[in-house]
């Protein structure tokens, strides 16, 4: 798992490393019962204040995403279904795209049309590059 | 001014107690009556212009500059009256370029360094040298100015202080030491608890790091405030507004003004649904409410207009 942050990203870091965990239990980079990185290794990974890595698990433990094991550290939770992240993390990813268009003046029914074009257009280059 | 951008830190325990702090240098005055609070456990980053006294705060706090008046404590004790007691538990990187010892190599000086410290661990003083690559045989006064920065470092980190002042602590080192001393603090924050207070320039740096901001100008602090608070109430609004607009029926306060004709990017100090109401409600089109950064708050804040 690889947890990046971006301190340019509007969302305060303590909502990123919330965001990426979950980014990482949808591509499957982690699994339930998967330990999160310490909080000490974290901080210092990530150059970070260690309350913040702490803030982060805490709100992931309150949404039943990770709980802790008492002094051995935090752990993926055994979720009934992954779905639920998966609409987090796509809801967190469609409020920035659409807060970046209200930005550049463009409408809902705009964007949902360009994402469709754009994707279609992926989709054929895709076909075209693999043989 | 506005008033929540100066949080008093009552209900708090404080690390650092300033009341009413004043000094002057001939003409030239470097604290004008300086309230400040560190509470315990934060990583206060205190910023300020050139000239503005973050430099003699921090010395007041080690009784290394004598007041003209007001008071400072450092864990309750006085730091005038308890100097000795108050500085046992404190870790400082000091600004100045002073080489007390040039003849000394480092590693004699940080013998002679952790004698006066009880507290001194010696593995960990060897842990810190090795992170930060300091060389023991060097003679002291041959050190390149990030060298003796890097020194200092260890200096102030190795007898794991309850307070730790850094003034400027990465001046001078390249992006590498800068980057290892960032690790190296965020692991030494999780270790042991430690309340931080480090003036500096270079907010970026401490980006990841600081949870409460001191804004200082002309010898006050213009704001004291928790990243928490700035995080929710430090906005930058994008908007389009009509000709001739009449910012006068804002009804949220205005940090700082920018952006040009009718485009319009303004720090306001409200929560972001608030802000954007306020803006719609004042005849303008709201494009985006954007939460700030660390540094892009500090520069707000820096500019923030003077209250009519």
């Amino acid at each position: 798992m690889l947890i990046a942050i971006n301190a340019s990203d509007p969302r305060p870091i303590y909502h990123q490393i919330m965001d990426e965990i979950r980014r990482a239990l949808v591509v499957g980079t982690i699994a339930p019962e998967d330990p999160l990185p310490s909080v000490r290794q974290l901080a210092g990974e990530l150059r970070i204040n260690p309350n913040t890595v702490q803030q982060a698990y805490r709100e992931l433990e309150r949404e039943g995403v990770v709980h802790v094991k008492r002094g051995l550290g935090t752990y993926v939770s055994d979720l009934l279904s992954q779905r639920s992240e998966r609409q987090e993390l796509a809801r967190s990813l469609a409020t920035r795209a659409l807060r970046e268009a209200h930005r550049h003046g463009l409408s809902v029914d705009e964007l949902v049309e360009a994402v469709r074009q754009a994707a279609s257009e992926e989709e054929r280059r895709h076909g075209e590059t693999t043989p | 001014m506005i008033e929540e951008l100066f949080q008093a830190f009552e209900d708090r325990p404080a690390a650092v107690r300033a009341r009413g702090l004043r000094k002057r240098f001939g003409e030239q005055t470097a604290l004008a009556g300086l309230e400040m609070t560190v509470p315990k456990g934060a990583v206060y980053v205190l910023v300020g212009p050139n000239g503005a006294g973050k430099t003699t705060t921090l010395r007041a706090l080690l009784d290394l500059t004598v007041m003209d008046g007001g008071t400072a404590e450092v864990f309750d004790l006085p730091c005038v009256e308890r100097g000795a007691q108050a500085r046992a538990q404190i870790g400082y990187v000091p600004d100045s370029q002073e080489f007390p010892y040039v003849e000394l190599t480092v590693d004699a000086l940080l013998a002679h360094h952790a004698a006066y410290y009880p507290g001194w661990d010696e593995s960990y003083a060897a842990e810190l040298g090795r992170k930060m690559a300091i060389d023991g045989g060097k003679r002291y006064g041959g050190l390149s100015k990030g060298e003796a920065r890097r020194v200092q470092l260890v200096q102030a980190l190795a007898h794991r202080p309850s307070l730790l002042l850094m003034d400027e602590p990465t001046d001078g080192l390249d992006p590498l030491a800068q980057d290892r001393f960032q690790a190296l603090l965020a692991d030494h924050l999780a270790d042991t608890p430690t309340t931080v207070l480090i003036s500096t320039h270079r907010v970026h740096e401490v980006e990841g790091l600081g949870d409460c901001l001191g804004v200082l100008r002309d010898g006050r602090l213009v704001a004291q405030v928790e990243r928490d608070l700035l995080e929710r109430r430090l906005v930058r609004v994008r908007a389009e507004v009509p000709e001739q607009w009449a910012a006068s029926a804002l009804s949220v306060p205005v940090v700082r003004r920018g952006g040009r004709g009718r485009e319009i990017a303004w720090t306001v100090w409200s929560e972001t649904e608030e802000a954007a109401a306020a803006f719609t409600a004042a005849g303008a089109t709201v494009r985006q409410v954007e939460r700030l950064n660390l540094e892009e708050a500090t520069r707000a804040l820096l500019a923030m207009e003077e209250a009519p």
